[in-house]
């Protein structure tokens, strides 16, 4: 190959090179099917069996609500409890807080149900969303969980979680010092951990235990029952404004009244 | 952290402990209803001015008052538009212009305004307002 012809194979390749740059770039990913969805299925909307913002007939038979026992609060709680009472008490409130300043509730108490839930079941993850506040919580399955000092205090923690059997067990930590469990304090070793078993197509109950060596004597458990709602499509929830504030002269909540 | 909406989950809970039950973290309380006065349940008509259909309450802005008293502004306090869709209420069916009759908690300052408990539109529907506002002392359903 004398030098003329090698330097014109060497040009057209620079240009098929260069031509193919912009197709390689282009190349479409490798797509394929949904990979396995693991454990069984409770993907759907839910909500209490008896809700509660629904008007029942006061001539209707009373119904078997989801109860809680009382929270075991240790010495400590129950002081930091007293004094935040006493403090709320002597004092007047400036700002609006919680469910009137539009903030959400967080975990536990977003799993209510007061509204409905939607279960959403991904690979690798199952995500649960309460219609209240829009509020969302991510089950990262099979993950190890994060170490305390790593979990940044978030309002619905972080989750991990695995099946066994009908059963999806989960363990939460790193919640905000804003939320409050049973209306009391928490600390950063604060663990929830949930058995969320599927008792048959449409139903489940979710056995939730918390755990928190620095306020509780020893763990909280309660049991909170779901339904299947199949017509039920969750509204959206944006908490625009409620009117709300603060009179300066009182620290009582007022209604704005003109439009 | 301190807030009203404590005091009012408090005394939520203390009601709840009266009942041999007490549930905590659940609420989604946006204030406490110890502002409305449901025990004195009085019946307004008026004229709506405004439907604002929001989070977390719906309001009715109407012209009106009690019978026999002069027709002022008021503020009437409704569920969240979620609670209202799954018990028949749209978000279109009240506009202004329409008149309406309401059984309201009236708001113990005295102001014009209340929390509702049932609404009768003008084409003869009545509706309540949902759990958590609770029970019409008053039923709109058989009167003319």
């Amino acid at each position: 190959m004398n030098a003329r012809i090698r330097g014109a194979v060497a040009a057209a390749c620079a240009a098929v090179t260069l031509a193919a740059l912009p197709a390689l770039a282009a190349a479409p990913a490798k797509v394929g099917p949904v990979p396995k969805v693991e454990g069984v299925f409770f993907s759907g909307t839910w909500e209490d069996p008896f809700p509660q913002e629904v008007l029942r007939d006061p001539n209707a038979p009373p119904v078997q609500r989801n109860t809680q026992p009382p929270v075991p609060f240790n010495d400590k709680a129950k002081a930091e409890m007293a004094a935040r009472r006493a403090k709320l008490a002597q004092s007047k409130p400036t700002e609006l807080q919680g469910g009137a300043a539009c903030m959400p509730g967080g975990f536990p108490g977003m799993m209510g149900p007061v509204f409905p839930l939607e279960v959403l079941q991904s690979p690798g993850q199952v995500t649960i969303v309460a219609e209240a506040f829009s509020q969302i919580r991510r089950i990262y399955l099979n993950e190890k969980q994060l170490a305390f000092e790593d979990a940044e205090p978030y309002f619905w923690g972080h989750s991990v979680g695995h099946w066994e059997g009908n059963t999806l067990v989960v363990n939460t930590i790193g919640l905000k010092d804003s939320i409050r469990i049973g209306g009391g304090p928490h600390s950063d070793k604060l663990q929830v951990n949930e058995r969320m078993t599927v008792t048959s197509p449409d139903t489940w109950e979710d056995q939730i235990t918390v755990i928190d060596p620095e306020y509780l004597t020893g763990p909280w458990t309660y049991t909170i029952k779901y339904v299947r709602r199949k017509d039920y499509k969750i509204n959206e929830y944006v908490c625009e404004d409620n009117r709300l504030y603060l009179d300066p002269a009182t620290g009582q909540q007022k209604l704005r009244l003109g439009e | 952290m301190q807030s009203r909406e404590s005091t009012g989950r408090a005394a939520l809970m203390a009601v709840a402990a009266l009942v041999g039950m007490v549930w905590t973290g659940a609420a989604s309380a946006h204030h406490s209803f110890a502002m409305f006065d449901s025990d004195h349940q009085v019946k307004v008509t008026g004229t709506v001015t405004r439907f604002d259909w929001t989070n977390p309450h719906i309001y009715l802005f109407v012209t009106g008052g009690e019978a026999g008293k002069d027709a002022k502004p008021m503020l009437i306090e409704g569920a969240s538009p979620g609670i209202l869709n799954r018990i028949g209420w749209k978000f279109n069916m009240v506009k202004a212009g329409d008149k309406v009759t309401m059984v309201i908690a009236p708001l113990r300052s005295g102001e014009p305004g209340g929390l509702l408990k049932e609404i009768k539109l003008s084409d003869g529907r009545v509706f309540n307002n949902g759990g958590f506002a609770g029970p019409s002392q008053i039923s709109l359903k058989d009167e003319k």
